[in-house]
């Protein structure tokens, strides 16, 4: 089937990895090209053909996950881009839902709409929340509309209307009149496509984002297939969702909304078929790299999903709760939940002496201290190095030499001693702070939602992952830690095990209780139709989907809901209503069991899988040359400093091996501290036991 | 500088606890039924220590900051020789049990360990309805406490783990909405298990001892830099009166009065001078003036103060007895919210006289509230909305529009979910042009509400304030705009006043709109910045008259001025 490969754009390095049939794996990481991030990748991936003497035209596939959605909103460089509502509503996207996300902060300011009031306008119209039109679309004030619109010079627009989820005939005939009066074209989306899901405002602004970056998105798209194809690179190419699916290029640039997390989701990814090769049900995903930690939770070999969440909502910690930062996007997420705590993260000592660390970071430039590039703030990074866990000579493969001496002097004049303690103390200190911020972004996506972490493994992933994983892991007295092989460029990989997916989802709000089966199987049957006729039309045989149905309920007067799997066939509401019971009980800790249930949407899952004839086994990349002599580490204040051993991966055995212990690779360096032991698993993961005493 | 504690540690148990009331918000949140709790997030939670001492604090409303101490010390007070591992408390009584008004449902559960208490999780959650004379349970027109619902003195709901059941019977039997108010109460004691679960985590890992060292530690590093905030502030006595418009169709206005003294790092509020209790259900008891005190002090500061207890030690207050803000049985006071509000615009214009560039000029004054209830196709319904609206300017940016008041963090209700589920239809939601209180920075636009009722008979009560006395302006700043309640029936518009001692009945067809208040303005309108004024032209926020007449700005009917030189300026018409 020909060589595949994944290409994972962050804001500082292009991660590229190709996977061969025999297994053979090769892994690259390059600069990003922030300017255009096509440039980036093109070298990547001709560098890494190089490395595996394979040529272009014997690649089959690439996969591919981007910032581009995230940073058109973070850098407010999308779309001029207008919205057409029902008369009244104007400000629904102004006004929002009236939360911010802190409190006491006299000086808030909103994040401004991504579309301003004068490119927002009203139409005459109104539908009843069941479908039904109240008042017909007025063809004089849709005129009206679309002429102001025209007369401001939109290259995009969202149409969203008061219960359109609930019937889309007014919000196609202002698409169509839009699309009409711009003979140049325009790029339209409706709420009722992106999302026909009742609630105006997170409906409205899921369609805003997807026009606003739609255009951009595109662009995007065709200037990369170009640059591939230049390379000799004719395949297919596929977009990561912030889903944990994968879809072609085309439905991404009509739905680029679904990518906004795409990064994110292909760690969780990779992790999910982590859980499922190693025979492990529930898996805690741990990436960490230079500016933010992220966690996210794989269940029964599944990874944990969301439609909550805001693009550019600052840290996303447990996003249900603090709401308002961002631009909401109600679209299925792997439920990731994100810290800004990383390697680059600053230190600090106030003058009262309280300590913090993050969510500042030093960045690539200056970066640390240590990188002795100019940083003057102590980094986390620069704590790693001065306490041992890591190696000054030996990070990105020797390739960027660490000043050991800057970073202790900064440690000694910024945190020991303002706190009063020696500076290996202080530097531990700030590790240990580190982990406990990090460890809030673990419980937001386990105990928040009734799980506990101590059932779960953790696999530590990321360039720090690994430093950090099993301290991580103490602190929620999780037993056990995996590092997978090539961790630091661990996302890349994943995206050549995700399925080409994509959702589909339609309000019914009806009473469980009463409700005739069959209407509710007709939602169902018209939804798989629609999903399956999507993924026939990106070029998949019939035979090929698979779907899947799933369904949201909540207790009559909820708000939120949650989400239960259902058999195909005749839908039987009671057994929904039950296993609605049970998943309630286990989110909140209790059942209202009899109270009336809602079904509020019904949802369909298509997909195909792409990776099924991937090989079992990988080949690694051959170690390291030269590793680092054994070397003084500090472990804390009960275990002191220690002479640790440095071993590359391959020097770990099938038998436990005592800590401590160090593994240094190319992309990532691994800590095993006193009490813990490790080996090396079947599958070249390092499988750390956990000395949890507290 | 060196502490006996050891600084990291103390940074991950204040990070844990933080974490358990977050927690505790979430589940509240998630499993709630009614759409007050749901989605105007009107709840709080707390971790407290063993002395009842809130710790740490769940995100949820500003103004709830404080709203834990009173009940605690009645709860410790009563029953501290009381208490057993599995008991859980209830009570929402302002006269002898710390409540704020009857339909906030306290729910404390005691935290065992190793059979004795070492802290309490508490949750409070505004219910849909609690009985009283009028449905939602906040009508203005209640003169007496007994007429506004079921009071529930401090009550063991949970005894030993077994639920009282003649008291949850008799909730049951209080409430127009059972379903809400008890699928509610499930949610308050989902958060009070789950923190027991965290808290006890806190106690397997650091021992009793050492929790309660670092708990102590906490309070005294508040209280710290509480004062080092409060000392920041010049010293001296400022002080303001603000304005309730007064009940009833021909209101009298009622004072407001704060002096606030600021010695060193402490500080004292006195609200002698306010108004005398009166026979509305606006009175508001002692809790929450000071939880809305503490508030507003809290914003104040500059850096991370944790919220816990300890940091409002340098604060005290007083507060004459028999007075709309220290109220004594039996004065109503489902209402009380405004004067809560209004405690807190009252000392931001104290303290506007020392520290002009921390504060915020006048606000769209609190939610108004507006209940709605009745029977349709054979089924009661109720709706409680709570309506916020804009913020007013600061000394360097423009009012915030769109956004819950600075004293609350509350959340609009969809109006797609409202339309599917009563029988009511949201005829406009959006900013009102011209409403923002003049100023170099403007004050936040007033928002709109419009309601058309699609039941035979709906009841409604409304609480607004803000419209003989709008917001002020700061520093020369203009007031913003007033509020409006209109009821537009067969026979045409009718003002509606801001309290109306009554509750009104509305027929099918019948729309009633709701009109907030504007911010108030800071700094002279002539000082703004012309593109400012020219984008809220184009923007429509503005009109263009307003722009001449109250900036000096002229804007050419197409809106688009080529260059500076293209927007001239004229004398302003005061």
């Amino acid at each position: 089937m020909g060589i595949r490969v994944g290409v994972d754009v962050g804001g500082t390095f292009t991660d590229v990895v190709l996977l061969g049939d025999d297994g053979r794996l090769v892994a690259r990481k390059v600069s990003s090209t922030p300017e255009d991030y096509s440039r980036g990748i093109a070298e990547g991936v001709a560098a890494a053909l190089a490395d595996s003497e394979a040529a272009p035209g014997d690649v089959a596939s690439v996969v591919h996950a981007t910032t581009v959605a995230t940073n058109t909103i973070l850098e407010q460089k999308g779309a001029r881009t207008g919205l057409i509502t029902t008369r009244g509503f104007r400000d629904v996207l102004e006004m929002r839902r009236l939360r911010i996300p802190v409190m006491y902060d006299l000086q808030y300011e909103k994040p401004a709409p991504l579309v301003p009031r004068r490119l927002r306008r009203e139409v005459d119209e109104r539908l009843g929340p069941d479908g039904t039109v109240r008042r017909e679309l007025d063809a004089a004030s849709l005129d009206a509309a679309v002429a102001e619109l025209r007369r401001e010079g939109v290259e995009a627009a969202a149409v969203s209307l008061l219960h359109a989820y609930a019937n889309p005939a007014h919000e196609r005939r202002v698409a169509d009149r839009l699309r009409e009066s711009f003979p140049n074209g325009l790029y339209v989306t409706c709420s009722s496509d992106i999302l026909p899901e009742i609630r105006e405002y997170e409906r409205t602004s899921t369609a805003v984002v997807n026009a606003y970056i739609g255009p951009v998105v595109q662009r995007y798209m065709e200037t990369l297939l170009g640059r591939l194809r230049d390379l000799g690179v004719g395949c297919p190419v596929h977009i990561m969702q912030s889903s944990g699916g994968v879809m072609s290029v085309e439905a991404a640039g009509r739905k680029p909304a679904c990518m906004v997390e795409s990064g994110p989701a292909a760690g969780v990814m990779a992790c999910a078929r982590l859980a499922r090769g190693a025979g492990l049900d529930n898996l805690i995903s741990f990436d960490m790299g230079g500016t933010t930690a992220k966690a996210a939770m794989v269940e029964g070999g599944q990874a944990a999903k969301t439609t909550e969440f805001e693009v550019g909502g600052g840290i996303n910690l447990s996003s249900r709760l603090i709401k308002g930062g961002g631009y909401p996007v109600k679209l299925p997420f792997v439920d990731v939940s994100e810290i800004g705590a990383g390697g680059g993260s600053i230190c600090r000592v106030d003058g009262v002496g309280q300590t913090s660390v993050g969510p500042q970071s030093a960045g690539a430039v200056p970066g640390p201290v240590c990188y002795d590039l100019g940083g003057v703030d102590p980094t986390l990074t620069d704590a790693l190095v001065a306490i041992g866990y890591l190696n000054p000579g030996y990070l990105v493969g020797g390739s960027l030499p660490l000043n050991t001496a800057k970073a202790l002097a900064v440690l000694e004049e910024k945190v020991a001693r303002p706190l009063d303690r020696p500076v290996a103390e202080a530097a531990h200190g700030v590790l240990a702070l580190a982990c406990a911020t990090m460890t809030r972004a673990v419980k937001a996506v386990t105990t928040y939602r009734g799980r506990d972490p101590r059932d779960f493994v953790l696999a530590a992933f990321g360039g720090n992952g690994p430093v950090l994983g099993v301290e991580i892991a103490r602190a929620l007295q999780i037993r056990r830690v995996l590092v997978p092989p090539v961790p630091g460029v661990f996302s890349a990989l994943g995206l050549l095990y995700s399925d080409v997916e994509q959702e589909f989802v339609q309000t019914v709000m009806i009473r469980a209780e009463g409700a005739e089966a069959d209407t509710v199987a007709a939602a169902f049957d018209s939804l798989e139709a629609e999903a399956r006729e999507a993924m026939i039309a990106d070029g998949f045989s019939a035979e090929a989907v698979t779907v899947e149905r799933l369904a949201d309920l909540r207790y009559a007067g909820q708000a939120y809901e949650l989400t239960v799997p259902v058999a195909p066939g005749t839908p039987d509401l009671q057994d929904m209503a039950r296993a609605f019971d049970r998943e309630h009980e286990r989110t909140y800790g209790h059942p209202s069991e009899g109270d009336p249930v809602d079904l509020v949407n019904v949802k369909v899952l298509a997909r195909v899988a792409v990776h099924a004839a991937n090989p079992d086994r990988h080949l690694l990349p051959p170690p390291p040359a030269t590793l680092g002599a054994p070397r003084d580490v500090y472990f804390g204040p009960a275990d002191g400093t220690l002479e640790t051993a440095v071993v590359a991966r391959t020097d770990l055995t099938a038998d436990w091996n005592e800590g401590p212990v160090i593994v240094e690779e190319y992309d990532a360096t691994c800590v095993v501290p006193p009490g813990c032991r490790a080996r090396l698993d079947a599958f070249g993961n390092i499988d750390i036991a956990v000395d949890t005493r507290p | 500088m060196t502490r006996k504690i050891d600084p990291i540690t103390f940074e991950v148990v204040r990070n844990a606890l933080s974490s358990i009331a977050d927690e505790m918000a979430l589940v509240v949140l998630r499993s709630a039924y009614s759409p007050v709790v749901r989605d105007a997030m009107d709840y709080s939670t707390a971790v407290c220590d063993r002395h009842g001492q809130v710790v740490a604090q769940g995100l949820t409303l500003a103004v709830q900051l404080g709203s834990f101490p009173d009940v605690m010390e009645v709860l410790l007070r009563e029953f501290r020789d009381d208490m057993a591992p599995g008991d859980i408390f209830i009570c929402n009584d302002p006269y002898g049990s710390g409540g704020q008004h009857l339909p906030d449902l306290y729910v404390i559960k005691p935290l065992f360990v190793d059979g004795a208490v070492r802290g309490y999780a508490a949750t409070m959650a505004h219910h849909s309805d609690v009985g009283g004379i009028a449905p939602g349970s906040v009508a203005i027109h209640a003169t007496e406490i007994y007429q506004e619902g079921l009071r529930l003195p401090l009550l063991k709901l949970y005894e030993a783990g077994e639920p009282d059941r003649k008291l949850f019977r008799i909730i049951e039997k209080n409430t127009r909405s059972p379903v809400q108010v008890l699928g509610d109460l499930r949610a308050q004691l989902a958060a009070c298990r789950i923190a027991e679960r965290g808290f006890g985590q806190l106690v397997d890992r650091y021992g009793v001892k050492k929790l309660e060292t670092y708990l102590k530690e906490l309070h005294d590093f508040a209280e710290t830099r509480m004062r080092a905030e409060i000392a920041r502030i010049p010293d001296g006595t400022y002080r303001f009166v603000d304005w309730i418009d007064g009940v009833g169709d021909d209101p009298e206005p009622l004072p407001i009065a704060v002096t606030v003294t600021v010695e060193g790092d402490a500080i004292t509020l006195d609200f002698a001078g306010s108004a005398g209790q009166v026979p509305a259900a606006i009175n508001c008891p002692m809790a929450m003036v000071r939880s809305a005190a503490y508030c507003a002090i809290r914003c104040l500061a500059t850096d991370d103060v944790p919220n816990c207890e300890g940091y409002m030690r340098p604060i005290r207050m007083s507060a004459p007895a028999g007075t709309i803000v220290n109220p004594v049985e039996p004065a109503a006071c489902a209402a009380r919210g405004v004067i809560g509000y209004r405690v807190f615009d009252a000392i931001m214009g104290a303290i506007a006289e020392a520290v002009p560039d921390l504060v915020i000029a006048g606000c769209e004054g609190g939610p108004t509230l507006f209940s709605v209830g009745g029977h349709h196709e054979g089924k009661p319904f109720v709706l409680t909305e709570v309506l916020v609206s804009t913020w007013g300017a600061r000394a360097a940016r423009d009012g915030v529009e769109g956004i819950s008041n600075p004293a609350a963090n509350l959340s609009n209700q969809p109006v797609e979910l409202i339309e599917a589920e009563l029988p009511l239809e949201v005829t406009r939601y959006g900013l009102v042009p011209d409403s923002g209180g003049a100023g170099k920075h403007r004050g936040g636009l007033a928002s709109v509400r419009e309601f058309r009722f699609l039941a035979e008979r709906s009841e409604f009560t409304i609480r607004t304030d803000r419209r003989d006395h709008p917001p002020y302006g700061i520093a020369g700043g203009g007031p913003g705009a007033a509020s409006a309640n209109t009821l537009i029936d067969r026979d045409g518009e009718h003002d509606v006043a801001t309290m109306p001692m009554k509750s009104f009945i509305a027929r099918r067809g019948d729309t009633f709109r709701m009109v907030s208040a504007g911010g108030g303005g800071y700094g002279d309108p002539r000082g703004r910045d012309p593109y400012a004024v020219l984008a809220d032209v184009r923007d429509e926020k503005l009109t263009r008259e307003s722009a001449r007449d109250v900036y000096g700005v002229v804007v050419s009917e197409e809106g688009k001025p080529a260059t500076p030189s293209a927007v001239p300026r004229r004398p302003v018409r005061r």
